[in-house]
């Protein structure tokens, strides 16, 4: 199929018919009222306590497919969810329509009568909240014609590198409106505003496939809103992959990329979740203030981070988020709890929506990523991993496919592995010998880390 | 409703048009270790109007119909600022028309939430007291109902209920740092009746979660592996099925070529089948997601690669017909395409006939999950055995299997007789939507040279 330039389709996409801008949709005072009468339904019925969560979002977007623009997206919604509680059990009932309010907060209350087991008896009262910006009127405002550009631009680079590579892509921005009410009395309005553009380039030769891509995502259109750079993430990945290279065999040297680092971390943010320790499954449990991993790596959570897509207020039961650390030069400090799972472990909860980070971050180190990756004698560069979850990744066990990994030799990429496997233990690996660069990917704000002894095998 | 959504259509400027509309009706409650975790349930109504001018897709969704003319008038002038060449959709199938009711033996509907509780409490009890090493379980039930309605500009409609209940068991053993899981989940369109009468599977689930902890690692490199009916059914679904998706092929001129029809796949025994129209598994419905009717495909005949998977488009695109297997998980979903019950089909030998020939080699069973990135594959078993020279032996744990599927499918040598689809819970994800019901199966499978992952 023939390769479409920007200047053969200039289109105009303008919002014109585009009704999200309907200034009524925002308006959440009347359905707060309505709100606060279902929290009084559910007292009549005998609940101790209840809340209800509302939220009305508007996305608009587009997918490019095969290089060009293929299809334009337009969402509006919005939904609820009302949590019963009562005789020390919780029940749960969700709907579309606030015409159904009533019937939805009497199932709350029938699923409360079998449901699960509170540990908490009441919703806190209100307390001071950070302010967060979450919302930003310039993406709000982000005609689709933007987001269309972009891929564009990011679709004619990956081309202009090489033709025949099979490209795809696509952007979005939203904004959404939320109100949580509590007989705690919490009675909290958020909004925010998010856009993303990501794409994906695939080179074919024969059986062989590469795949490499990219995306970025953020709540205010800033820096990151940057499709140049998007595309130059995925080109340098084409072009390191331009050559194969032999893996190596056993325990190797690995430089991870800060999202493949992420992904590793995955396994440490069950371990730190705080319903897993209450109910055992942790084998954090009991390690506080214990050296658990390397002592270069201080790992915190920031829901404070302003138009982060993490950036939170309150959690889902009203309580105050807050900046935490979580291990400070290895040594762990403290788990994330939510309302219930605090209760269920007599400990005082973090402001954590289902016991997990809002926006993990981890202190750089001091040595560049590139200086880091020349000192590498013989190991690999890791981008990509297929198949990581599967197993027993709560305990750290883990043993995948490397989708997408470079040779390093003497310092050098020297072309890209191929049917290789890795295997290790996630809190092995960190536990001793790690660096982490001085540079962090701007918007995961972590850093590449450099670790010993990943367990790698190859077909012959 | 079915005036409403033609009349609707009627007004729609586009080559091509639809609207679908859900309203779906869940529960679920859950037990982990002691405790409930949750109990929960939903009402929600949803959907999408979708249009094509000149090539040019556009989506506009939306809670109610109480705007579904702005919404397809949205969607129309979106596509019609999008297309920029021509609207290639495969001919007019029979146009869907009908309303199907649900029949299911025992309507979930109809059964107290207090019962479900009750099932579930015991079978996490089986599981919690088989062994002192089980250190926790997960035991979830869960049910859907979802009524369906269809329209688009060629004339279809459809009504439709897509009801689904099912079972989720997870068995978590420990001893000292050392920990193992085993996990198995069944679900069914048919009704309640999928939940009922576990108990020897939670049984069994807790004493292989414990034996599992015992049991040695494989060494990694090539080996003979022999894949039970389970493992073999997510190979076909995850390893090729995904690859015969045609959404994957029709904009991409090396994956059509790597995929064109008529390729040699491997053996003459080789038969790799989908088909939406199986009777009443979870995933078969009469018609998909853009109105056509499921039928059966062979993927794979006789070890020639013999046909793909179509929406209206790739279809349209590829000069096939369509095949019914555009498919939407969400209410408010775009339809893409998807399988439905994936088969490798049986052949001739007996199992004890199929490990008669294996030195040492490894029998590999159920799976955790697996993954795919077109050509390649990984899957974890759930538990294996070592087989040498012709006998099963002792239990292995934690066997990865990764491969090109491409070559992996020229060394699939033996084909039991023994063909089982499974309507296993977890379902299938692409494209962020997830998890979609489908069945899969196979009979159990030899192949040769497989790379078994290892520490």
């Amino acid at each position: 199929m023939r390769h479409r330039g920007a200047e053969e389709q200039r289109t105009d996409l303008t919002d014109r018919t585009d009704p999200t801008d309907r200034a009524d949709l925002f308006d959440l005072s009347n359905i707060e009222a309505v709100l606060a009468g279902a929290l009084d339904k559910a007292r009549a019925l005998g609940a101790s306590g209840a809340k209800v969560a509302y939220r009305q979002s508007r996305r608009t977007g587009c997918r490019f497919e095969n290089a060009r623009l293929k299809s334009v997206a337009s969402a509006r919604g919005a939904s609820y969810t009302v949590t019963v509680l009562a005789d020390g059990r919780r029940g749960v009932a969700g709907g579309t329509s606030l015409a159904d309010l009533d019937e939805i907060v009497a199932r709350a209350a029938a699923m409360a009568k079998v449901g699960s087991a509170s540990h908490f008896s009441a919703w806190p009262a209100p307390a001071a909240t950070a302010s967060v910006p979450r919302w930003s009127d310039r993406t709000a405002k982000l005609p689709r014609e933007t987001l269309v550009d972009a891929c564009r631009r990011i679709a004619d680079a990956l081309k202009a590198y090489r033709d025949d590579l099979y490209v795809e892509g696509g952007a979005s921005r939203s904004e959404g409106e939320g109100l949580l009410l509590t007989t705690g009395g919490v009675r909290h309005m958020s909004r925010g505003t998010h856009w993303s553009i990501s794409a994906e380039a695939q080179r074919t030769e024969g059986t062989d496939m590469l795949f490499a891509g990219f995306g970025r995502g953020w709540r205010d259109v800033n820096e990151l809103f940057d499709p140049a750079a998007i595309a130059e993430h995925i080109l340098a990945d084409l072009r390191r992959g331009e050559r194969t290279a032999p893996s190596p065999a056993g325990r190797t040297t690995a430089v991870l990329s800060p999202e493949m680092f992420g992904m590793l971390l995955h396994a440490v943010e069950m371990g730190v979740n705080g319903r897993n320790v209450a109910k055992g499954d942790s084998p954090l449990r009991g390690r506080i203030g214990q050296k658990v991993l390397d002592e270069c790596l201080t790992l915190t959570d920031d829901p404070h981070v302003a138009m982060s897509p993490g950036a939170a207020e309150i959690d889902a039961d009203g309580v105050p988020t807050r900046k935490m650390t979580i291990f400070d030069r290895g040594v762990l400090q403290g788990f994330l709890y939510d309302l219930d799972s605090a209760a269920l472990a007599g400990a005082e909860p973090t402001g954590h929506d289902g016991c997990m980070t809002h926006n993990l971050q981890v202190l750089p180190g001091r040595r560049g990523s590139e200086e880091m990756l020349a000192d590498v004698a013989d190991g690999v560069y890791l981008k990509m991993l297929m198949g990581f979850g599967q197993g027993n990744l709560i305990n750290g066990d883990f043993s995948c496919n490397v989708a997408l990994g470079f040779r390093v030799r003497g310092g050098e990429i020297v072309g890209r592995v191929k049917n290789t496997m890795a295997a290790g233990n996630v809190y092995e690996l960190l536990a001793g010998g790690v660096e982490l660069s001085r540079d962090r990917d701007p918007a995961l704000l972590l850093p590449h880390a450099r670790v010993e002894g990943l367990s790698l095998a190859a077909e012959k | 409703m079915r005036d409403r959504l033609i009349e609707a259509l009627k007004k729609a400027r586009a080559d091509y048009a639809e609207v679908r509309y859900a309203a779906d009706d869940a529960t679920s409650v859950t037990y982990r270790g002691r405790e409930v975790e949750n109990a929960s349930t939903e009402k929600r109504t949803g959907g999408i109007a979708r249009a094509c001018v000149r090539g040019g897709w556009a989506t506009a969704t939306f809670d109610t119909l109480d705007a579904l003319e702005a919404m397809l008038a949205e969607a129309c002038a979106s596509a019609a600022m999008v297309g920029r060449e021509r609207t290639e959709l495969a001919g007019e199938a029979a146009a869907a028309a009908g309303e199907y009711p649900a029949a299911m033996e025992r309507d979930f509907r109809g059964v107290a939430l207090d019962e479900k509780l009750k099932l579930i409490e015991r079978y996490n009890g089986v599981i919690l007291g088989h062994h002192e090493s089980i250190e926790t379980s997960v035991v979830a039930y869960f049910d859907r109902f979802r009524r369906q309605h269809f329209a688009n500009t060629r004339g279809a409609y459809y009504m439709e209920d897509r009801p689904q209940a099912g079972v989720v068991m997870v068995a978590v053993a420990r001893d000292g740092s050392l920990v193992q899981r085993a996990h198995d989940g069944w679900t069914s369109a048919a009704g309640y009746a999928v939940a009922e009468g576990r108990e020897a599977d939670a049984e069994a689930l807790a004493r292989r979660a414990v034996e599992l902890l015992r049991a040695p690692q494989p060494e990694g490199g090539p080996r003979t592996v022999v894949l039970n009916q389970q493992l073999g059914g997510v190979f076909a679904h995850e390893a090729f099925g995904h690859l015969s998706e045609a959404d994957f092929l029709y904009e991409n001129p090396k994956m059509r070529e790597l995929m064109r029809l008529g390729r040699p796949m491997g053996t003459g025994e080789l038969n790799i089948i989908d088909d939406g129209s199986l009777g009443g598994l979870i995933g078969t419905h009469r018609y998909d997601d853009e109105g056509t009717p499921t039928r059966q495909t062979y993927l794979i005949r006789d070890g020639v690669l013999a046909g793909h998977l179509h929406s209206l488009e790739t279809a349209g695109k590829m000069g096939a017909a369509a095949t019914g297997n555009a498919r939407a998980h969400g209410r408010t979903d775009v339809p893409i395409v998807r399988m439905t019950n994936t088969y490798i089909a049986p052949g001739a030998k007996g199992f004890a006939e199929l490990i008669a020939d294996v030195d040492d080699g490894l029998y590999a069973c159920d799976a955790f999950g697996g993954e795919t990135m077109m050509e390649m594959f990984t899957f974890s078993a759930a538990y294996a055995y070592r087989i040498r020279r012709g006998q099963i032996g002792e239990l292995v744990r934690d066997v990865v299997l990764t491969g090109n599927v491409f070559e992996t499918l020229g060394r699939m040598d033996g084909f039991g007789d023994d063909l089982v689809i499974r309507e296993a819970a977890g379902g299938c994800g692409k494209g962020g939507q997830g998890p979609l019901p489908v069945s899969f199966g196979a009979p159990h499978l030899r192949i040769r040279d497989v790379i078994v992952g290892g520490r």
